[in-house]
């Protein structure tokens, strides 16, 4: 069973936020919801200073703290180490959210449903369409998943996730300059264990030990 | 073209100290929302409402006291189980909180409040359940109890603030201490002039123990971390600024100290005994509200 | 979380192209029942980032077509009065009364004069439609040299020096570094692969994988944000005063290092060309050409004489040429450097003079001069250094200046064209394999190249300029004024006055321009326009359709819009300009049209054929394209739609491909790899030295007097005509004083184009999650030391009075000397409801005056001495 992964490589990426803006589009997110984000910050003084930016996602970690907080196994992690979420068994108490050191946890209400893109004008064909064919369970929290249903339609066809597109998360496919990759973190060969051993790949804020399944390189 | 100014500056840099402004979320220290913002503000009560009646639970054991027992069941349980229930998204499912007791504080807790709710029937309905076996498993389930919201809160690493030793005496002690007060208010009600003066001892020891436990927390929060201590100093910042000077500085602490002065040596009053009550559980919500409203995480940059 | 597929009746995906920005790359769309849902990339085009990557607002362009705010109908002004602030009072109107008001007015002033008409184009919209054609549309109208053009969007802060050098040394409108060879990149004002300039996503994994192959990048500019946040190193320097830093380290490699290619200046430059001591080139008296010194033969010779060996030509030296004296134009060059040392430049930028020093080091120590480089058989010299610029530095009144010196240092060290170097956007095109339209560039007078396809006159052979003016834009007159012309200013009625232009402007026809706000001062451009009839293709009413427009016709977004030319005739700007295999894309429809839109191309069309000028356009179609079979060629009288004409022009141009290219939505094939390091294979010269600049100068002098225009009284400088790179200051930095101590600049974001993109709320949502999208930068010591904060508003003030709000958030990496606004914020159309309120407007602060022009290339100083205060 591989384990996926991701590398983010900080070095190559330019901020354009295509894969904040893909993801959106890939699962029908309402305004105000984000499983990928980029953050945009500085570090040092003039003339020195120098930017910092990095794109977030869920982490899949493999001692998920969402997973340990959540009190009735709604949160779990797969197999193929995807921290997912069963939506039919989620109560709305987000203590995952709350648990989550890298803040990727959203939770879906009435107030989330109801934006709108265009506030005020009415919901577009496209937010309509959405709602049917990519629900969210109202008082449910909801987050990346690593565009789980892409691994396994695309593994069930025969197609490798990190190489085939159809296989491979959306922000992985858009992002113009090759800043993302995807993986089997259980298998030695693989692109991503090669960048993260010659890189010498970083997990964000390893200290909370949840050993995250998303990697930088710079 | 003003107004529109206006607005985009209150979207992207919120003015009252308590909002975060979009550019800066998870690379400055980043306030939690989930747990007192919107909807978030029942569980702050449920919080309260269960551990102040565990709390109250607690103290009449030490009396024998059965309504007091019967009214601090009621609180935790009716009180702070409906709030609960109000800040679930799918409360019908409720029942399947109790699937992870294993790895989740908070099946934990739940646990514990259903093993509370049915022991502490019991209790209520034997004759003779005040006996010293029944007291004890009820005391140590209340202690429990009256520990859960900030256990639950103390297991989440990224939250410095919430995550130190240091907040679990504050916890306890608040629990007791308003329970406490409660209970004594009751004894007020009941008439029982010399049950109320007798336990003003323990309203002032636990006064004393409350007041030193909110030291301890803030100096402890203010040199545990940079970013904890920005939970301390967003407490005297904007809007916050106000519940904590009031709140805490004359609810919490000021008011119960005159009050507890005035009555000291027993010399009680049953109306300044109320008034002591009302600005405790303002002063308490106060506190809960704050260390609630200021958990921040750890920036991830 | 997953898919209902229960739901889905219909899934499919649509190749079509991107047109979000003028980039132009490939792009395919999901269409789930009719809904266009998802906007990917392809995966196999070289016109796109890496795999199927789409950077963000190509991402969100389906929100163009799921605006509710889209007009759906004609909309006609009502309300008589026109001005900012005052409300059209709109009436949708049905296409035939539209139709009817645009013939009845065109057909009226057609009688009188065409050049009364005035045409926009914008460049959001180069690869959302037809490129080229709306300026042979306008030339069937009578108008001619593409003077009549306002150019909305990127306006006249457009490229005109990048793109009269561009065509002058490379054939091509703009310039990029080698990515897959170089190991050296200088930027300047340009943010060339980290997000904007053209083939953006192109240029960015290009990028992506030279920074990871270790090269440096070092950038120059005022703020280290998109281009200078990704630098190795960035480094602080005013606006405008590039050509200082580049001027300095066109000294350190000349005179002090003296390390040049020799060769490469010998054979590919004009420097070898003996000058009088006029400046002027001495010419052959029979055959006119420029002469050079041969010093094996010891004779003057014609410059192209081929028994002069490239190396023997002279550098140095002076001789006599029948009586009068002459020398090789690179001795006067040579000695004019010397003035220019890295401290003087140091005190003029900026930048510590340390720094320019090691750069100036770093430049030469990797230009490898003399080595060569063999790819896939062939053997190239090797260059691994590179130097670009664009909007950024060139966008001030030394603009030519600026692009010059920048270029000199690659002139210096052979980095032109070969792997490495600094190459153009491809200047030839070979055709299709089984098809026709190839487009290769020629060698033209002094044996500098032609450009085979440039939008606008040509850059060479330069024209004189003449008198009177025969269009708005005097191109006459101002004669390198490529795309964005001078006359739109203030003085406007006194330049018509004088320089002879008698059409005053009567009505304006174009696409989506919205230069009210986004060239200078409003209340000029609203002056200068408002008195016309107004009217514009487009999608929402932005800010110059509610201020001036009156008739707003709804068009088709570029997902709606069946365009098979979008990026036909764009090589020379757009596609790949590395070794990389040809990709061409077409636009194909992902849903039908909104409400009663119509693709402009087919109203220009309708126009056309109303007014009575269609068989010259399609004449001129026939002629662009060289069609030559009779079956293809449009014939007088036929009046076909944009798409029936792309059925034969493309049968032409893909011959028996044309239906597969069709199906697939793109075309590809092999670009030789002599066609894109083509230096040494064209045998042709950069005019480095300017000297045409001297005739310029004298026929300008001589018109001005004989006109009695008063250039000096406009301040028009024009010692600029000066053939040798030279330092001038630019007109913002002489506005600078105690009060006004601050300069404002613009810059692009990466998730901006222009001004369209504020209204898409995918794009607005992730701005106000950037800490600088929005907002007026400014350095954090500054700010502190002024005592402004994060969050406060605001009020940039310019000399003339012009105020603008904004919101400030401090940052480090700027420069303490100025003031940072992206893009075209401040909007405030009631038709774009997104895009009101947001940032803050940038251009209405630039003062619209003609000194506040480049006097040669026609750029605008787009930076501007301000004062800042709590609004």
């Amino acid at each position: 069973m591989p384990r996926w992964g991701m590398v983010i490589d900080v070095k190559r990426c330019i901020a354009c936020w295509g894969c904040t803006i893909a993801c959106k589009e890939e699962h029908f997110l309402p305004p105000g919801v984000f499983f990928n984000r980029v953050l945009i910050g500085e570090t040092g003084k003039f003339p020195t200073s120098s930017k910092l930016i990095y794109p977030i996602l869920c982490n899949h970690c493999e001692d998920a703290a969402c997973v340990e907080a959540c009190p009735t196994g709604a949160t779990y992690v797969r197999e193929d180490g995807i921290v997912a979420i069963d939506e039919s068994k989620c109560v709305g108490c987000r203590a995952c959210m709350i648990a989550c050191p890298y803040q990727q946890r959203t939770y879906y209400d009435e107030k989330a449903k109801n934006q709108e893109y265009f506030p005020g004008q009415g919901k577009t064909e496209m937010e309509v369409i959405g709602e049917k064919l990519y629900p969210f369970t109202l008082g449910t929290v909801i987050k990346c998943n690593f565009c789980s249903e892409r691994i396994d339609d695309g593994m069930k066809k025969g197609l490798t996730p990190g190489k085939d597109e159809d296989a491979t998360p959306a922000c992985v496919n858009i992002c113009p300059v090759g800043a993302r990759v995807f993986g089997d973190l259980d298998d030695p060969n693989s692109e991503i264990n090669r960048l993260i051993m010659e890189k010498k790949g970083k997990q964000l804020r390893k200290e909370f030990g949840t050993e995250p399944a998303v990697y930088y390189i710079d | 073209m003003n107004d529109n100014h206006q607005n985009l500056v209150e979207t992207m840099f919120p003015s009252d100290g308590s909002g975060i402004k979009p550019y800066e979320w998870m690379i400055s220290p980043t306030r939690q929302r989930q747990w007192i913002d919107d909807k978030g503000v029942f569980l702050w009560l449920a919080f309260f409402f269960s551990e102040i009646g565990a709390g109250m639970y607690f103290m009449s054991l030490f009396y024998s006291f059965r309504p007091g027992i019967v009214i601090g069941w009621l609180i935790t349980l009716v009180l702070g189980g409906i709030i609960h229930m109000l800040y679930l998204g799918n409360p019908k499912r409720a029942w399947r909180m109790l699937m992870r007791p294993n790895t989740s504080e908070l099946s934990r807790g739940i646990w514990i409040i259903g093993v509370f709710a049915v022991l502490g029937f019991l209790q209520i309905i034997i004759p003779g359940g005040f006996n010293m076996v029944f007291n004890f498993i009820m005391g140590i389930l209340c202690l429990l109890i009256i520990s859960h919201g900030f256990a639950t809160m103390n297991v989440i690493r990224a939250l410095p603030a919430w995550s130190s030793t240091i907040v679990l005496p504050l916890s306890l002690i608040s629990g007791i201490w308003v329970g406490q007060q409660l209970l004594q208010f009751v004894f007020v009600l009941s008439g029982n002039s010399a049950m109320v003066s007798g336990m003003e001892v323990w309203s002032a020891t636990f006064f004393l123990i409350y007041f030193l436990c909110i030291g301890l927390y803030a100096w402890g929060t203010w040199h545990m971390s940079d970013v904890a201590k920005m939970s301390i100093r967003k407490m005297l910042e904007g809007d916050l600024k106000r519940i904590t000077l009031i709140g805490v500085g004359v609810l919490a602490v000021l008011v119960p100290l005159i009050f507890t002065l005035i009555m000291w040596g027993g010399n009680t009053n049953g109306f300044l005994v109320f008034l002591r009550l009302a600005s405790v559980l303002a002063g308490d919500l106060a506190i809960r509200y704050l260390i609630m409203k200021t958990a921040v995480y750890n920036p991830l940059l | 979380m997953t898919y209902k597929t229960d739901e889905i009746w219909e899934d499919k995906w649509v190749n079509t192209t991107c047109g979000v920005c003028y980039c132009g790359c490939g792009a395919k769309v999901r269409v789930v029942n009719g809904v266009p849902v998802k906007i990917e990339g392809i995966k196999e085009t070289t016109m796109g980032g890496t795999n199927a990557g789409l950077c963000g607002k190509g991402v969100a362009g389906l929100m163009y077509y799921h605006d509710p705010n889209r007009i759906k109908k004609p909309m006609l002004r009502t309300n008589p009065e026109k001005g900012i602030g005052v409300d059209p009072k709109w009436k949708e109107i049905e296409w035939e009364e539209a139709y009817d008001i645009i013939t009845t007015k065109m057909k009226k002033i057609m009688e009188d004069d065409p050049n009364k008409i005035l045409f926009t184009n914008q460049t959001m919209r180069a690869s959302d439609g037809p490129h080229n054609h709306p300026y042979f549309y306008a030339q069937a109208f009578g108008v001619k040299n593409n003077g009549n053009f306002i150019i909305g969007g990127g306006s006249l802060h457009c490229g005109n020096a990048c793109h009269m050098l561009g065509g002058l040394i490379h054939g091509a409108w703009s310039i990029a570094p080698d990515w897959r060879y170089t190991k050296y990149v200088l930027k300047w004002g340009s943010s060339k692969g980290t997000g904007s300039g053209h083939s953006a996503m192109t240029n960015a994994r290009l990028r992506a994988d030279a920074v990871r192959r270790g090269i440096k990048e070092i950038v120059f500019d005022p703020m280290g944000n998109f281009a200078g946040g990704k630098a190795t190193e960035w480094l602080a320097i005013l606006p405008g005063t590039d050509a200082a830093v580049g001027l300095a380290i066109a000294n350190y490699i000349v005179n002090i290092r003296g390390e040049m290619d020799i060769l490469y200046l010998k054979a590919k430059t004009n420097f070898v060309y003996l000058i009088k001591e006029d400046g002027t080139y001495m010419r052959h008296e029979k055959s006119d050409k420029p002469l050079v010194y041969d010093t094996k033969d010891g004779k003057i010779k014609e410059y192209d004489d081929t028994s002069a060996a490239w190396e023997d030509l002279a550098l140095d030296g002076e001789y006599e040429y029948n009586g009068e004296k002459v020398r090789p134009c690179f001795v006067p060059f040579k000695e004019h450097l010397k003035q220019f040392t890295v401290e003087w430049a140091a005190e003029i930028s900026t930048v510590p003079a340390a720094k320019i020093l090691e750069v100036a080091k770093g430049w030469v120590d990797n230009a490898q001069i003399g080595s060569t480089i063999t790819i896939e058989g062939k053997t190239f010299p090797y260059r691994p250094v590179s130097s670009v610029t664009f909007r950024g530095s060139q966008g001030h009144t030394n603009g030519i200046h600026q692009v010059a010196a920048i270029d000199l240092m690659a002139q210096l060290v052979g980095a032109e064209d070969v792997p490495g170097g600094t190459l153009g956007w491809p200047a030839i095109r070979r055709a299709y394999p089984g098809g026709h339209y190839e487009q290769t560039c020629t060698v033209g007078t002094d044996g500098v190249i032609v450009p085979s396809v440039f939008y606008s006159h040509d850059p060479w052979p330069v024209h004189a300029p003449t008198y009177p003016a025969t269009n708005m834009g005097c191109v006459d007159v101002w004669t390198h004024c490529t795309l964005s012309h001078i006359p739109y200013v203030e003085e406007v009625d006194y330049i018509h006055e004088k320089l002879g232009m008698k059409s005053k402007p009567e009505m304006i026809f174009g696409i989506s321009a919205n230069f009210v706000i986004s060239n200078s001062d409003w209340d000029t451009a609203v002056k200068n326009f408002k008195d016309c009839f107004v009217v514009q293709n487009d999608l929402w009413i932005n800010e110059t359709d509610q201020a001036i427009g009156d008739l707003i016709l709804p068009d088709v977004s570029y997902l709606e819009k069946d365009c098979w030319s979008s990026e036909i005739d764009a090589f020379f700007f757009s596609g790949s300009p590395s070794y990389e295999d040809w990709y061409v894309h077409l636009q194909k429809p992902v849903a039908k049209p909104i409400g009663e839109s119509r693709f402009f191309m087919d109203v220009y069309l309708e126009v056309a054929h109303r007014v009575g000028v269609l068989d010259k356009f399609n004449a001129k179609l026939n002629d662009y394209y060289g069609i030559k079979d009779p079956d293809l060629q449009i014939k007088p009288g036929e009046k076909l739609t944009w798409k029936e004409i792309g059925e034969r022009v493309l049968r032409w141009v893909y011959g028996p491909d044309k239906e597969k290219i069709e199906e697939q939505g793109y075309a590809t094939w092999h670009k030789p790899i002599e066609d894109v390091y083509w230096r040494w294979e064209i045998d042709s010269r950069c005019p480095v030295y300017m000297e045409y600049l001297i005739h310029d100068r004298r026929a300008l002098e001589k018109i001005f007097e004989e006109t009695g225009f008063d250039y000096k009284k406009l301040e028009m400088d024009l010692d600029q005509y000066t053939p040798l790179p030279t330092w001038f200051w630019p007109e913002s930095h002489k506005d600078l004083d105690s009060e006004y101590d601050l300069l404002a600049f613009s810059y692009r974001d990466i998730l901006h184009t222009n001004n369209t993109t504020f209204q898409n709320p995918y794009v607005d949502e992730v701005s106000k999650m950037c800490p600088y999208t929005f907002t007026i930068t400014l350095n954090t010591t500054m700010a502190k030391e002024r005592g402004f904060k994060d969050g406060d508003i605001i009020c940039i003030e310019n000399k003339y009075g012009v105020k603008e709000k904004g919101i400030v958030k401090t940052m480090e990496a700027q420069s303490p000397k100025v003031i940072g606004i992206a893009g075209q914020g401040g909007l405030w159309a009631d038709g774009r409801p997104i895009a009101k309120g947001k940032g803050a407007n940038f251009c209405k602060l630039l003062p619209s005056k003609l000194k506040y022009f480049d006097p040669v290339a026609g750029n605008m100083e787009t930076a501007v001495a301000v004062k800042i205060y709590k609004a």
